[in-house]
């Protein structure tokens, strides 16, 4: 008789993962190999045990009733919502309100048009999220080895993931993030007493030098290469920014 | 994408799956209280995620969102029930061949619902992880593996060593009950 089959391989066996020139060999063995055949009935008799009475928890109703109302629009139109502000306008705080809406709309609508410049506020936006301790990472890791593969299976692209050959860089993690109505790969650095959140995503449009903007004070930049578009953002003094940004885009990015 | 557009994700993609997210939490943290936070906070970071589900399975996308709360949840509020497992190590785990299968065959045609019960919930979290999404959930070593971001190898070893436990658990004389069962224990 040949050699006994593979423990993991009788279980792939019953689980029905085999090929099927796998399948067909363990099936002529079993004919002739009772030991075998032993083994794959007890299975088979865990599996039907396991199927038929272990318990299949249901959502409580409660639950049921909070997660479907997640799932329905709001009461109010986000419109509408402007109106219900109406009865505040008469008191200070209203006032006050009510100009920091102005204010801030204004200077949506008329000191920041440009795409790039949204861009901005939700790359400065989610760099400030991600520092508040909320979630910074999703993959932690010193080992790009780690964070590639992950970061690869959730997104439509492989983001170039790199230790940056600086000193005093650490290399944390890497998270889902999302920019500009698309998911990206956020790649978060330690640079002393610094986080950096570089993002990337796929762009069909040609490589382009790095171009610096400050905002808020934080220091960012965005350029492409090789198909990849590339957002580095941090609260770093510009000059060793423009070292990590150097040292990114030199690594592949 | 709109809030608008991710809600209405959620309800097509997550809602239905709501059961199989209770079911994974409960059986994680075998307790109902503590499911239920659980699945709240995992469909919360479902809907926020929702616009960057493109696969074809969405229960495995929700059960993994609902998987990594459990763990992060389960690292917060029971520090020391969660075990790293050495994988490395598994594989040359395999369990010998029982001698006496005729009785576990009788034994399991005999369990009752809440010896099974027990039995499942009395594993190692990663080995009970694997029975419950394979058996009670029904998905395949692949689907597993991305859940639960391990080689397929180490589905297999895993799958291979829950049965063994449950094996062990239900078996006419079990071992003395003092002894926690410990995945990387030499029980084998």
């Amino acid at each position: 008789m040949t050699s006994p089959v593979d423990t993991t391989r009788i279980h792939a066996f019953i689980d029905g993962e085999l090929d099927l020139a796998s399948r067909l060999e363990i099936e002529a063995r079993l004919a002739r190999d009772p030991d075998l055949r032993a083994q794959v009935d007890s299975l088979r008799a865990l599996r039907s045990a396991l199927r038929e009475q272990a318990d299949y928890h249901q959502a409580p109703d409660a639950l049921r009733q909070r997660m479907a109302a997640l799932a329905s629009p709001p009461p109010t139109a986000p419109a509408r919502r402007w109106l219900s502000w109406r009865p505040l306008a008469g008191s200070l705080a209203g006032s006050l309100a009510l100009a920091a809406v102005m204010t801030l709309a204004l200077h949506f609508a008329l000191l920041r048009p440009s795409a790039d410049d949204r861009l901005l506020d939700e790359v400065v936006a989610s760099h400030v999220r991600s520092t508040l301790g909320e979630h910074l990472v999703d993959v932690a890791s010193s080992d790009h080895h780690t964070v590639k593969p992950w970061l690869s299976s959730r997104l439509d692209f492989s983001p170039p993931v790199h230790e940056l050959p600086l000193p005093g860089s650490v290399f944390v993690g890497g998270r889902l993030d999302y920019l500009d109505g698309r998911p990206v790969a956020a790649l978060v650095y330690r640079q002393g007493q610094h986080l950096v959140n570089a993002f990337v995503w796929r762009d069909s449009g040609g490589d382009s030098a790095p171009r610096f903007v400050a905002e808020r004070g934080y220091q960012a930049a965005h350029w492409s290469r090789a198909g990849m578009a590339h957002w580095v953002i941090s609260d770093l003094d510009p000059h060793e920014f423009r070292k990590v940004v150097a040292a990114i885009d030199a690594a592949g990015g | 994408m709109s809030h608008h557009d991710h809600q209405r994700r959620f309800e097509q993609l997550a809602l239905p799956h709501l059961d199989a997210a209770f079911n994974l939490a409960r059986w994680l943290t075998r307790n109902d209280h503590d499911a239920q936070d659980v699945v709240q906070d995992a469909m919360l970071r479902a809907l926020r995620h929702i616009g960057g589900f493109r696969g074809d399975n969405a229960r495995a996308w929700l059960l993994q969102v609902v998987r990594n709360t459990c763990y992060s949840w389960l690292k917060d509020n029971r520090p020391g029930e969660q075990v790293s497992l050495d994988d490395e190590g598994e594989a040359g785990l395999a369990l010998a061949a029982p001698a006496a299968d005729e009785p576990l065959a009788t034994v399991l045609r005999r369990a009752d619902r809440r010896q099974i019960n027990q039995a499942l919930a009395g594993l190692p979290i990663a080995y009970r992880e694997v029975l419950v999404l394979r058996e009670l959930e029904d998905l395949s070593y692949a689907d597993i593996a991305r859940l639960a971001d391990i080689p397929v190898g180490t589905v297999m070893s895993r799958l291979s060593r829950a049965r063994g436990l449950m094996r062990l658990a239900l078996s006419p004389c079990p071992p003395p009950p003092a002894a926690p069962p410990e995945p990387s224990g030499g029980r084998a």
